[in-house]
C-alpha cells in the first residue's frame, strides 16, 4: 500500500458510518488533512442498512451517494477500511496511533466485475444483512459499497475456493498473501465516531427473541422492508414465510430499563412510527400495526410525523410495556400479554410478527478504548479531558441521523481547533 | 488555456472486449467523434492504463478526454485527472451489464455502446475545464447574528479556530434566554442535579476575545453581497450605522417564548400565580436556592407544571403544532428548584408523554427520587380565582377527572422562532408593490420590520422558512443544507432545541461558515456539488429579462439590476443548473455543463429509420439518485431495453425544454425524465428542481401536439436511489408503450 | 371535591405518599414508578386485582388513601416476584404490596373477610401458640372459618386429600391433641413480643 503521510496537523476519524463520514468530509472540505478509518470493508455504517429514514421516508443511500461523491472529489481525505485503532498514545496535538489493517485479499485493481463470486462455492451468513441471508464468500458488501471492491471472507483462504477466485480474476486483484498490517501514524486530533450497536435482544427474557422465530429486532425489520433485503422487500415472517400483516412494535426493548440499558435510546419511537408506515406501504388498509409504548418521544417537528401516524387507521397505540410474549404453537403467532395503563385494560393480543424496538448501545462497549477517553455510565464517549479526542454522533449519545450529523459537524470543528492551536503554538515558537 | 486536443480511451476489460467490438468503437471515436487520439486498453483503470492517459496529457498536450469504460461513479480514484476536461461513456453499467447475454443481442448491444461513445465524444467537445469563479472573494470574517448561547458559542468556536468574528446583539447585553436562567439541565454525568449555566464565563470569553467584535443594542440593517464578500450595515440604537465586511453569516436569532396570554383557559395572563418557564426562572433567580416565592412574596408550597401548554396542538391554529423538545427536561429541572429548597413542596408535573431522551432518563429518575410527582394527564382549565389556583385535568392513568390545588402554576410553553420575514408571505407583497399597489408597498415596509438579516436579495430579506416558521433544512443527512449559501441558521431559530443541542448546532454552524468562506475564497461550490469549480455564466446580450432564472433559483443566487437583467452572484450559487433549465433563450451555461454539452450528446445518437423497429428513448436522469439507481440496476444485472440512451443531469431542474424538442425533432421516440421525489417530503437536493421540471413538462404537451406527437412521448418519473429493480421495470414498460404507439414520425426529417 | 376517600387530604399532594414512605416497607420506592405497567401484566393473578400495582402507586401519589388501604388488591400478591424481576425501575413491588397490606391491616382498614388476610391471621395465631405450625389444626381452622356448616362441607370435600396425606405420613391425625411445640415456648413468645414492640416503635400511627 502507498505510504500515508500524517502529521500533527492531521485529523483521524475513527468510524466510517454517517457520523464519521460527515466529520471527515466537513473537516476535509475546510481544507484539513483527514484520515478516516473503518473497521468493516465498506463505508456507510448502520445507516446503509436502513430502508428509509424518518420523518421524510427518504432513503439513506441517497445521502450516502452524495457523501461518497464529496469524498471522491476530495483530495484531503484518505480512507482505510478493514482498519481498527489498536492504540492512541500522546496528547492533544501530538498523538501516535496504531492501526491494524486486516487483509481484504482484494487489492485496488478490483473493478467489481464479479467474476470471483461466480466461482466461489462457499456461502457465509451475510454480515450486511444481519446474517438473515447468505452470500458467497467472495462478495461486494452492498450495491453502494465504497470502496467498490470485493472482499474474500477469511474462511476460504487456503481452500480451493480462494484459488479459484484468484484464477478467475483477470486483473490481478486478488492477493491471497495479504497479511495483517500494523501501521503507526502521527495525528493531531482524534474524532471517535464509532457509532452504536443494537442491544442484545435475547437478554430481554420475557420477549423470547431467542425462542420465537417471529420475534425480530427493528433492525432486522429494516432489512425485511428493503427491496434489496433478504425477502426482496416483502414483510415475510421468519417462521413460515407467511406475510406478516398484523405487527406489534414493542418500544423500550432494552432501553429505559435498569435491568438493561438505563438510558432512553431516543430513536426507537420514531423508528417504530416509521416502520408502521412500511406496513401501510406493503398492505394499505389490510395491514395493522400496534405500538406498545411508555412515552412517545417524537421531539420537535418530528411531532408532525407522530400526528400523521396517529391519524392512520391501521395503527393503534397502547400505553403499556408488554409484560410477556407467548407462542401460539398452532399458528406460530405470538400472544402479547400486558395491561394498558391508560385506565387499566388487560390484554392478550395475537400478532403475526413482533418487532422489538431495540435500544442503542455504544459500539465501543466491549472494545478497549484509550485510557484518557472519558465515557458515561452507559459507555457513551464524552471525549478526552484535554479535548484532543472528540466524540461524534451515536458514539457520544443515542442520536438519530439528523442529530448525529449535527454532532459530527461540531466534532469536526473541535478537531480543527485542536490542529489550529497546535500550529499556532508552533508558529509562535 | 492551450488549444483543445481531444482523446478517447476505450477499455476492453470487465468483459467489454468479449461482448463489444472494440475496433468498431475506436473507429467511431475517430471518425464520428473526431477524437485526435484514440487508444484501447484491456484494463484501463490499472496503473499502466492510467499512466498512458497521464502521458498523453503531459506529452501529447491532451486537454479533453473521453473515457469509454465503466460508469462515471466507478473507478474515480484511477480516473482522476483534474487538469483536463473529462467525459465518461458508460459501457459497463450502462450497456453490457443491462443487456441480456447471448449473440442474439450483439447487434443492439453494439449499437448502444456505439452511441455512448458518440455521446461521450460529442459532450467533451463542448466542455471546458472549469477555472473556478473569477469573482471569488477573500473576506474570511464571520458575522454572528444574536448573542444568546447559540450565538456566543458560534462566535467563540469560529474565533478559537482563528477566524475573526463580528457579533451583533439587539439587546444591551449578551446571554439571551440562558442569561435569565438560574441553572441549566445537566449535560454531563451525573445527570442528577441542575447545573450552573456557565454563561458568565462564556460571555466573558466572548467579550474579551481578541478576534471577536461585539455590537450591543444593534441590528443588521442591510446585508448585501455573497459568501466571501458580504457587506453588512450594523445599525446601532444610537442611530449610527457601521459597515462590516464579512465572508459568511451564522444566524442565531433564537426564539421568543410563546405568549402565555394566548392560554387564558390555563390561567395565562390572568394571574401572577400562573407563569411560564421563563417566569419561573425569574422567581428562581430571585430565590437563589432558598424556597421560591411568588410575585406577591408568598412562599410557594405547591406547584403544578403543565407540559405542552399551547404546544403539540394542531386543532387550535393559535397554538404550536410542534413539540419544543426541551420543556420536559426544563420542568423537571425547575421542579428540582422547589424540591431542593424544600422537599415538602407539593410538586406535580402534568404530562402526556414525558420526553427526556438519552441520559435525560437519569435526570427524570432523579426528580422522582426527590419526590416530584409525575402524572399523565391533560389539563383543561386553571381557575385562578382564589389564593391557590385550581388545575382541572383528566388523569389518564386513573381515568378520571381531577383537580389539584396549586399556589403556583407553571405553563411549559413552546419556542417561537425569531426567523424574520416569511418569504411565502413576502413575495405576494412584492408583486403587489411592483404593480403599484400602495397597500402592498406599505405592508411590505411593515413586514420588513421583523426581518433579521435584511438581505437585499431578489428573493426576499431573510432565509426561507421550512416549516412552522423555522429556518430549518429539509435534509436528514445534511442539517446545514441552507437555501442561502453562506448563511447558516443555528439554535432555536432553526429548530426547537435545548441548550445542549444549541451548543452543538452553533459549533456545527460555525464550521459550515468557515467552510463557506474557504470555498468562496477559491471560487468553489458548496455542498452538495462541493468542490465543483464550474459556475454559471450568462450571455446578457441574448437575455430577454424574463426573470425566470431570478425567480426560480432555489438559492436566491441571482439578483436583478436596474434594467432587470440577471446579476449572478457566483459564490451564492450551488451549481444545480436550475437557471439553465429555466432560461427560454438558453443564454445561461456552465463551462462543463451546458445546453450544448447535453444537446450535442442528443444529436450524436445514431438514429435508425422509421422502419427499423429499433426505437430510441432518451433518459435524462438526475445524477444524485436516478443515475446511481440505473448504475446499480447494472451492477445487479437487471435487464432493460437496449433502446434507451441515458444522460445524467445535475438536477432535473437543469433540463432545458430545448433538449426535449431537439430529441423529438431528431427522431427520438420517447423521453423519460427521472428525478427525485417532489412535494412536501421532497428529496431533490436542489429543493425545487424536480418539481420545476415536472411543472415545465406539464406544459410540453402543447409542443408535442404541434409536432403531431402523442403526449406519452415525454414522461416524467420520480425515481429513488434504491429503485434499482424498479428503474429497469419502468424502462421496459415505457419501451413497450412506445412499441405500442409506434415509431416517431419525426425520423428522417433531421 | 367531597370524596370521603380524600378527607383531610389534598389530591395529588404529598400527604399520603409521605405516609406510605414512612410506614410501609419499601414505601420510598412508590414515587419511582414510571407507569409502564409491566408489573400489572406480569402478575399471574392479575385478573383478580381490582387495581394493578402500578395503578396503586398512582393512586398513592394522587392521595387516594382510603381507596388504597381498603383495597383487597395488594392482598392478592403471591410473591412470585415476576414484577420485581421485570420492573424497569427495579421497584421491589412484591415487598411494597405486602407492606401496604400489612399497613392497612395495622390500621384496621384492610377488607374484612379477605381470604388471604384471614389465612394470614389464622396462620399467625396457629404459629405463635406453640412456636411451630400445626398443619392439621391450621387446615381445620381454615375449613371452619366461615362457620360450622361450611366447615363440614369443606372437610368432606377435602376428605380424599386428607386421607392420602395421612397414608403418605405427611399428616399426623394425633396433632389434633396439641402436637409439636418448640423447645423454649416462652422464650419464643418473648421474642415475638419484643419484635412487635420494635415494629410499633418504628411506625407511628397516623390516621
Amino acid at each position: 500500500m502507498t505510504a500515508i503521510i500524517a502529521t500533527n496537523q492531521t485529523i483521524l476519524v475513527v468510524g466510517g458510518g454517517i457520523s464519521g463520514m460527515t466529520a471527515a468530509l466537513e473537516a476535509a472540505e475546510c481544507g484539513k488533512q483527514v484520515i478516516l478509518v473503518e473497521r468493516n470493508s465498506s463505508l456507510g455504517g448502520r445507516t446503509a442498512l436502513l430502508y428509509r429514514y424518518f420523518p421524510k421516508m427518504c432513503h439513506p443511500t441517497c445521502g450516502l451517494e452524495i457523501n461518497l461523491r464529496r469524498l471522491k472529489a476530495n483530495r484531503n481525505l484518505r480512507i482505510l477500511t478493514q482498519t481498527e485503532v489498536t492504540s492512541v498514545t500522546g496528547q492533544r496535538g501530538d498523538y501516535t496511533v496504531s492501526l491494524k489493517i486486516s487483509p481484504r485479499y482484494v487489492n485496488s485493481n478490483c473493478t467489481a466485475c464479479g467474476e470471483c463470486a461466480k466461482v466461489v462455492k462457499k456461502e457465509i451468513p451475510n454480515p450486511y444483512e444481519y446474517n438473515l441471508s447468505r452470500t458467497r464468500a467472495a462478495y461486494l458488501p452492498h450495491a453502494m459499497a465504497y470502496p467498490q471492491h470485493y472482499v474474500l471472507d477469511p474462511s476460504i483462504i487456503g481452500t480451493p475456493d480462494a484459488d479459484n477466485a484468484k484464477a478467475a480474476c483477470k486483473y490481478n486483484a486478488i492477493d491471497l498473501d495479504m497479511q495483517v498490517e500494523t501501521i503507526e501514524l502521527k495525528v493531531g486530533a482524534v474524532v471517535w465516531a464509532t457509532g452504536w450497536k443494537p442491544y442484545e435482544a435475547a437478554k430481554i427474557q420475557p420477549y423470547g427473541y431467542d425462542r420465537f422465530d417471529n420475534v425480530i429486532t427493528s433492525l432486522e425489520f429494516e432489512r425485511y422492508a428493503d427491496p434489496h433485503g433478504p425477502t426482496g422487500g416483502k414483510l415475510l415472517r421468519p417462521s413460515d414465510g407467511k406475510e406478516a400483516k398484523n405487527i406489534a412494535f414493542i418500544q423500550c426493548a432494552g432501553s429505559r430499563d435498569q435491568n438493561h440499558l438505563h438510558h432512553c435510546s431516543r430513536i426507537c419511537c420514531m423508528a417504530s412510527l416509521k416502520q408502521t408506515q412500511y406496513v401501510r406501504e406493503a398492505y394499505g388498509e389490510q395491514g395493522k400495526s400496534t405500538v406498545y409504548y411508555i412515552d412517545i418521544r417524537s421531539i420537535d417537528r418530528l411531532e408532525d410525523f407522530y400526528r400523521k401516524v396517529q391519524q392512520d387507521s391501521t395503527v393503534n397505540f397502547v400505553k403499556s410495556k408488554v409484560a410477556q410474549i407467548k407462542l401460539d404453537e398452532k399458528t406460530g403467532d405470538l400472544i402479547l400479554h400486558g395491561v394498558d395503563t391508560e385506565g387499566y385494560h388487560r390484554y392478550a393480543t395475537q400478532h403475526d410478527l413482533v418487532v422489538l424496538a431495540v435500544g442503542m448501545e455504544p459500539e465501543s462497549n466491549g472494545i478497549k478504548l484509550p485510557a484518557d477517553l472519558i465515557t458515561d455510565s452507559s459507555g457513551f464517549i464524552e471525549g478526552s479531558a484535554d479535548l484532543g479526542q472528540i466524540a461524534a454522533g451515536a458514539a457520544s449519545s443515542p442520536l438519530d441521523v439528523n442529530r448525529a450529523t449535527q454532532s459530527a459537524t461540531a466534532a469536526a470543528l473541535r478537531a480543527i481547533q485542536v490542529v489550529y492551536k497546535t500550529s499556532a503554538i508552533e508558529e509562535a515558537r | 488555456m492551450a488549444e483543445m486536443k481531444t482523446a478517447a480511451y476505450i477499455c476492453s476489460g470487465c468483459g467489454l472486449g468479449d461482448q463489444l467490438d472494440i475496433a468498431q468503437l475506436s473507429k467511431i471515436a475517430q471518425k464520428e467523434g473526431k477524437m485526435a487520439l484514440v487508444r484501447n486498453h484491456e484494463f484501463l483503470c490499472n496503473p499502466e492504463g492510467v499512466q498512458i492517459i497521464r502521458d498523453d496529457i503531459e506529452k501529447e498536450a491532451v486537454t479533453h478526454i473521453c473515457i469509454a469504460a465503466c460508469s462515471r461513479r466507478a473507478k474515480t480514484e484511477a480516473f482522476n485527472f483534474p487538469e483536463v476536461a473529462m467525459s465518461r461513456a458508460n459501457l459497463r453499467e450502462g450497456v453490457i451489464w443491462i443487456i441480456a447475454q447471448g449473440n442474439e443481442h450483439d447487434e443492439v448491444r453494439q449499437e448502444m455502446a456505439n452511441d455512448y461513445v458518440r455521446m461521450g465524444c460529442a459532450e467533451i467537445k463542448k466542455m471546458k475545464l472549469p477555472q473556478g469563479n473569477p469573482n471569488h472573494a477573500n473576506n474570511k470574517r464571520i458575522l454572528v447574528v444574536g448573542g444568546g448561547v447559540t450565538g456566543l458559542t458560534a462566535a467563540l468556536a469560529a474565533a478559537e479556530t482563528g477566524y475573526e468574528v463580528v457579533l451583533v446583539e439587539k439587546n444591551n447585553q449578551l446571554g439571551g434566554w440562558a442569561a435569565k436562567m438560574w441553572k441549566r439541565v445537566p449535560f454531563k454525568q451525573p445527570y442528577a442535579e441542575p447545573q450552573e449555566t456557565g454563561l458568565v464565563e462564556l460571555v466573558a470569553k466572548v467579550s474579551s476575545h481578541s478576534r471577536i467584535t461585539v455590537y450591543l443594542n444593534s441590528t443588521v440593517a442591510e446585508t448585501s453581497g455573497a459568501p466571501g464578500r458580504f457587506n453588512i450595515k450594523v445599525a446601532q440604537e444610537s442611530g449610527s450605522v457601521t459597515t462590516e465586511e464579512v465572508g459568511a453569516i451564522v444566524q442565531a436569532s433564537g426564539f421568543s417564548s410563546y405568549d402565555i396570554n394566548k392560554l387564558p383557559e390555563l390561567g395565562g395572563g390572568k394571574s401572577t400565580n400562573v407563569v411560564d418557564q421563563a417566569g419561573l426562572e425569574a422567581l428562581a433567580c430571585k430565590a437563589m436556592d432558598t424556597p421560591l416565592k411568588r410575585a406577591d412574596g408568598k412562599e410557594i408550597k405547591s406547584v403544578v407544571f403543565i407540559q405542552c401548554a399551547g404546544q403539540r396542538n394542531e386543532a387550535n391554529p393559535d397554538h404550536l403544532p410542534y413539540c419544543s423538545g426541551h420543556c420536559c427536561a426544563t420542568s423537571v429541572k425547575q421542579a428540582m428548584y422547589f424540591k431542593n429548597a424544600n422537599p415538602d413542596v407539593n410538586t406535580v408535573v402534568l404530562y402526556t408523554d414525558l420526553r427526556m431522551p438519552g441520559m435525560g432518563e437519569d435526570f427524570y429518575r432523579s426528580a422522582q427520587d426527590k419526590g416530584v410527582i409525575f402524572t399523565k394527564g391533560k389539563a383543561s382549565r386553571v381557575d385562578t380565582a382564589g389564593d391557590a389556583c385550581k388545575v382541572v385535568f383528566r388523569d389518564l392513568i386513573l381515568d378520571e377527572d381531577a383537580v389539584i390545588d396549586a399556589e403556583l402554576v407553571v405553563l411549559a410553553t413552546g419556542q417561537v422562532p425569531n426567523a424574520g420575514v416569511d418569504l411565502e408571505a413576502w413575495n405576494p407583497l412584492v408583486t403587489a408593490a411592483e404593480s403599484g399597489s400602495e397597500e402592498g408597498k406599505q405592508k411590505k415596509v411593515e413586514m420588513q420590520k421583523i426581518s433579521v438579516l435584511n438581505l437585499n436579495y431578489r428573493q426576499g430579506p431573510d432565509v426561507p422558512q421550512l416549516k412552522h416558521g423555522f429556518n430549518d433544512s429539509h435534509f436528514i443527512c445534511f442539517p446545514y443544507e441552507t437555501r442561502r449559501t453562506g448563511i447558516y441558521a443555528a439554535g432555536s431559530v432553526r429548530r426547537p432545541m435545548d441548550m445542549l443541542q444549541a451548543t452543538e448546532d452553533a459549533t456545527g454552524a460555525a464550521l459550515k461558515a468557515i467552510q463557506a468562506v474557504e470555498n468562496a475564497s477559491i471560487g468553489r461550490a458548496a455542498h452538495p456539488r462541493s468542490g465543483d469549480l464550474s459556475f454559471p455564466s450568462v450571455r446578457l446580450e441574448g437575455c430577454t429579462q424574463c426573470k425566470r432564472c431570478t425567480v426560480e433559483c432555489p438559492f436566491g443566487a441571482i439578483d436583478e439590476d436596474e434594467k432587470r437583467f440577471p446579476v449572478f452572484n457566483e459564490s451564492r450559487c450551488r451549481r444545480c443548473g436550475t437557471c439553465m433549465g429555466a432560461c427560454p433563450v438558453r443564454v445561461i451555461s456552465f463551462e462543463n455543463y451546458s445546453v450544448d454539452t447535453v444537446g450535442n450528446q442528443i444529436k450524436a445518437v445514431d438514429m435508425p429509420d422509421e422502419f427499423s423497429e429499433r426505437p430510441r428513448i432518451l433518459i435524462l436522469a438526475c445524477e444524485n439518485d436516478a443515475y446511481p439507481a440505473l448504475d446499480m440496476a447494472g451492477l445487479q444485472h437487471h435487464v432493460y431495453s437496449a433502446f434507451v440512451r441515458a444522460i445524467p443531469v445535475r438536477c432535473l431542474g437543469s433540463v432545458n425544454t430545448i433538449w426535449i424538442t431537439d430529441a423529438l425533432n431528431s427522431g427520438f421516440d420517447g423521453v423519460m425524465m427521472m428525478g427525485c421525489k417532489h412535494g412536501e417530503n421532497y428529496q431533490c437536493h436542489f429543493v425545487k428542481g424536480s418539481e420545476l421540471a415536472n411543472y415545465r413538462m406539464s406544459k410540453i404537451d402543447d409542443t408535442l401536439k404541434q409536432l403531431g406527437l402523442e403526449t406519452e412521448r415525454v414522461a416524467t418519473y420520480e425515481v429513488a436511489i434504491t429503485d434499482n429493480a424498479r428503474v429497469a421495470k419502468l424502462i421496459n414498460e415505457y419501451a413497450a408503450k412506445i412499441n405500442e404507439i409506434g415509431m416517431s414520425p419525426m425520423k428522417g426529417f433531421n | 371535591m367531597t370524596n370521603p376517600n380524600q378527607q383531610g387530604y389534598t389530591p395529588y399532594h404529598n400527604n399520603f405518599l409521605k405516609e406510605v414512605e414512612q410506614n410501609v416497607e419499601d414505601g420510598t420506592w412508590v414515587k419511582m414508578c414510571m407507569q409502564c405497567g409491566v408489573c400489572a401484566g406480569s402478575c399471574p393473578l392479575g385478573n383478580a386485582w381490582e387495581h394493578t400495582p402500578q395503578k396503586i402507586f398512582m393512586m398513592i401519589r394522587a392521595g387516594k388513601r382510603e381507596e388504597v388501604l381498603k383495597s383487597d388488591s395488594m392482598w392478592m400478591c403471591t410473591s412470585c416476584y415476576n414484577c420485581i424481576a421485570r420492573c424497569p425501575r427495579k421497584l421491589p413491588i412484591t415487598h411494597i404490596m405486602h407492606g401496604l397490606a400489612h399497613y392497612a391491616h395495622r390500621l384496621g382498614l384492610a377488607p374484612k373477610g379477605q381470604p388471604t388476610r384471614e389465612i394470614a391471621k389464622l396462620f399467625w395465631k396457629n404459629l405463635v401458640k406453640t412456636g411451630r405450625a400445626n398443619e392439621l389444626k391450621f387446615s381445620l381452622a381454615m375449613y371452619f372459618k366461615d362457620g360450622f356448616k361450611q366447615g363440614i362441607k369443606n372437610a368432606l370435600g377435602m376428605q380424599k386429600v386428607g386421607i392420602g396425606l395421612i397414608k403418605a405420613k405427611r399428616l399426623n391425625p394425633m396433632e389434633i391433641f396439641g402436637g409439636h411445640k418448640c423447645k423454649d415456648k416462652s422464650g419464643f413468645q418473648k421474642m415475638i413480643a419484643k419484635a412487635q414492640e420494635i415494629e410499633n416503635s418504628k411506625k407511628t400511627h397516623i390516621a
